[in-house]
């Protein structure tokens, strides 16, 4: 098996040693390729590893994050390129950096080779430069990040590519101290694409870390609202007698693009709406994919009914199986929502409980999956909470949520005909965006008594009622005795 | 994370409620209207001793009236 005499005690002493920059030689990238792309308030950053094993039998492999990194992190994958299932992962944190581990689909041989591709989405991680613009200016934002992708093995060959949608680009930063490590320049622009690289035999160790890294920022123009929904808060609320479940958004949502200089031209606006060249900045209107079957859609804010929207109804799918058609709702907000303004609103819809609870009849259970959210394009929900309310005297109640949650509780909601309230669960969320949408499943039981327990106490009422009556009519009121 | 649970989700028959949602308001309709003519009828009852006759008209239309306002309610929207 191993030619070298030293190979084993080498593997041994290297498996025991710290994983920063003694990770060893258990692999080797033969390429790293990060690309960036660039948006408002979310950067969608991919980076391929092109993996090469040092040591027979790997089955896992280490990615390296910086701090700042993965704090503006919000959500990573790992597949092998070309494959659409992800890889199992676990992140350990150091003193300097987080390692994410990833397992292998399969252990690699000696010099065996893989590409991996880590995506992951950062939030909040651009921030508009000049931090004011006027009603006709131009968005402006700046986006920052580590010249040198680290890694705990040595790499070959590595390069940095950053893309923005629209071809202007401000300026970039030109890398300083990298002379020992390039061939040709050491970075290029290409319209909107700006490639830093390519950099060559790269070890990012301490020492390295130290003394050559060094943070790059590309300031860009980007020509749609950046908006941020501060607070999302959903209410799901399933009703066996109606056959129906009600789904309630309430949202602030943010613009966090430029704050506005000066002051609002309503005749400015109108202008740019008529020459169809409406400032980038600007959030006049927003398009929700809402399930199918949706009816008695509703969209109100503080001051009442919002009537500025359009529904476009898809007809209703079964359970389980693919939507083809959304229903569309487009939204026009009350009034458009420029740099550095909020707007909150609500809006409802109810869909038939049959296309999202099933019923297995052997155990008695219902399980009902409820979306985390309806995604508004480009946008991340900064504070999420989903609250799915479920029928009175349900038991047995289990959840899952389709990623981790900040936390999860139950309560009691109290609504109309309830005696002793419904339980409910709640799950709450941060920095959500539109890699995560996924379906929470509640599975609880309801037995035949609770769900006649409504109607029965609106029969006491009316009883009551009766028996009312029926004293009142042998209490004689009379002034004079007959 | 939830793999397990979408595929049994899928797998299961979907929900049907014990009575269909498109009959609740001709159900609403008619329960209260057997409440109401019930209770018109309790009124001209004779006021017996042992109120047999009186306890049966109100019992019977008071559980008319509890499924008829559950279906009043589901029919008006508010999906109780």
């Amino acid at each position: 098996m191993a030619r070298r005499w030293w190979t084993l005690p080498l593997f041994l002493v290297s498996a025991l040693a710290p994983s920063f920059s003694l990770a060893g030689p258990a692999f080797e990238n033969t390429a790293i390729v990060r690309t960036i792309e660039l948006g408002g308030s979310l950067v969608h950053v991919s980076t391929t590893y092109a993996v090469k094993a040092l040591e027979p039998g790997q089955t896992t492999y280490q990615i390296a994050l910086s701090k700042v990194e993965r704090a503006k992190t919000s959500w990573l994958e790992a597949k092998v390129k070309g494959q659409t299932t992800p890889l199992k992962l676990s992140e350990d944190e150091s003193s300097a950096e987080y390692l994410l581990s990833i397992s292998l689909p399969k252990a690699l041989a000696v010099n065996g080779t893989l590409n991996l591709v880590l995506e992951t989405m950062q939030t909040h991680a651009t921030h508009p430069f000049p931090e004011q613009a006027a009603q006709n200016e131009p968005q402006l934002l700046k986006y920052e990040t580590d010249l040198f992708t680290i890694s705990p093995y040595t790499t070959l060959v590595q390069r940095t590519k950053i893309k923005s949608i629209a071809p202007n680009v401000i300026s970039y930063t030109t890398p300083h101290d990298v002379d020992s490590f390039v061939r040709d320049g050491s970075v290029t622009r290409s319209g909107g694409t700006i490639t830093y690289g390519p950099y060559h035999d790269i070890q990012t160790d301490t020492d390295f870390v130290a003394k050559h890294q060094q943070s790059v920022s590309v300031h860009y123009s980007f020509d749609y609202p950046v908006i941020e929904v501060e607070t999302l808060r959903r209410t799901a609320e399933i009703s066996h007698w109606g056959s129906n479940l009600n789904i309630e958004d309430k949202a602030h949502l943010h613009n966090a693009g430029p704050t506005l200089k000066g002051h609002f031209s309503r005749l400015e606006y109108q202008s740019q709406n008529f020459q169809r060249k409406q400032a980038p900045h600007i959030l006049s209107d927003f398009t929700l994919h809402l399930p199918p079957g949706v009816t008695n859609a509703y969209f109100y804010d503080q001051n009442g009914n919002v009537s500025t929207s359009h529904l476009r109804t898809a007809p209703s799918v079964a359970k389980g199986s693919k939507a083809v058609q959304y229903s569309v709702l487009q939204l026009r907000p009350r009034y458009p929502v420029l740099g550095g303004w909020n707007y909150s609103y609500t809006i409802g819809f109810d869909t038939p409980l049959q296309d999202s609870v099933s019923y297995d009849a052997k155990d008695g259970v219902y399980m009902v999956g409820v979306p985390v959210m309806t995604p508004i394009p480009g946008t991340v929900v900064n504070d999420a909470e989903v609250k799915i309310i479920l029928p009175e005297g349900a038991t047995n109640v289990k959840f899952v949520s389709p990623f981790p949650e900040i936390s999860n509780s139950m309560s009691t909601h109290i609504s109309y005909l309830d005696t002793a309230g419904r339980p409910a669960v709640t799950f709450t969320y941060k920095d959500l965006t539109y890699k995560h949408t996924g379906t929470i499943y509640v599975s609880y039981q309801v037995p035949l008594s609770a769900h006649l327990k409504k109607a029965v106490s609106v029969s006491a009422a009316f009883f009551s009622l009766f028996a009312f009556a029926f004293m009142a009519r042998r209490v004689n009121l009379n002034l004079h005795k007959k | 994370l939830n793999h397990a649970e979408q595929a049994l989700h899928n797998s299961l028959p979907p929900f049907s409620p014990y009575v269909p949602a498109s009959l609740l308001p001709s159900i609403a309709l008619i329960l209260l209207a057997s409440t109401f003519v019930l209770a018109f009828y309790f009124s001209t009852l004779p006021k017996d001793t042992f109120p047999l006759r009186e306890t049966a008209v109100a019992s019977l239309a008071s559980v008319l009236g509890g499924f008829g306002v559950v279906a009043l309610f589901c029919s008006a929207g508010v999906n109780v």
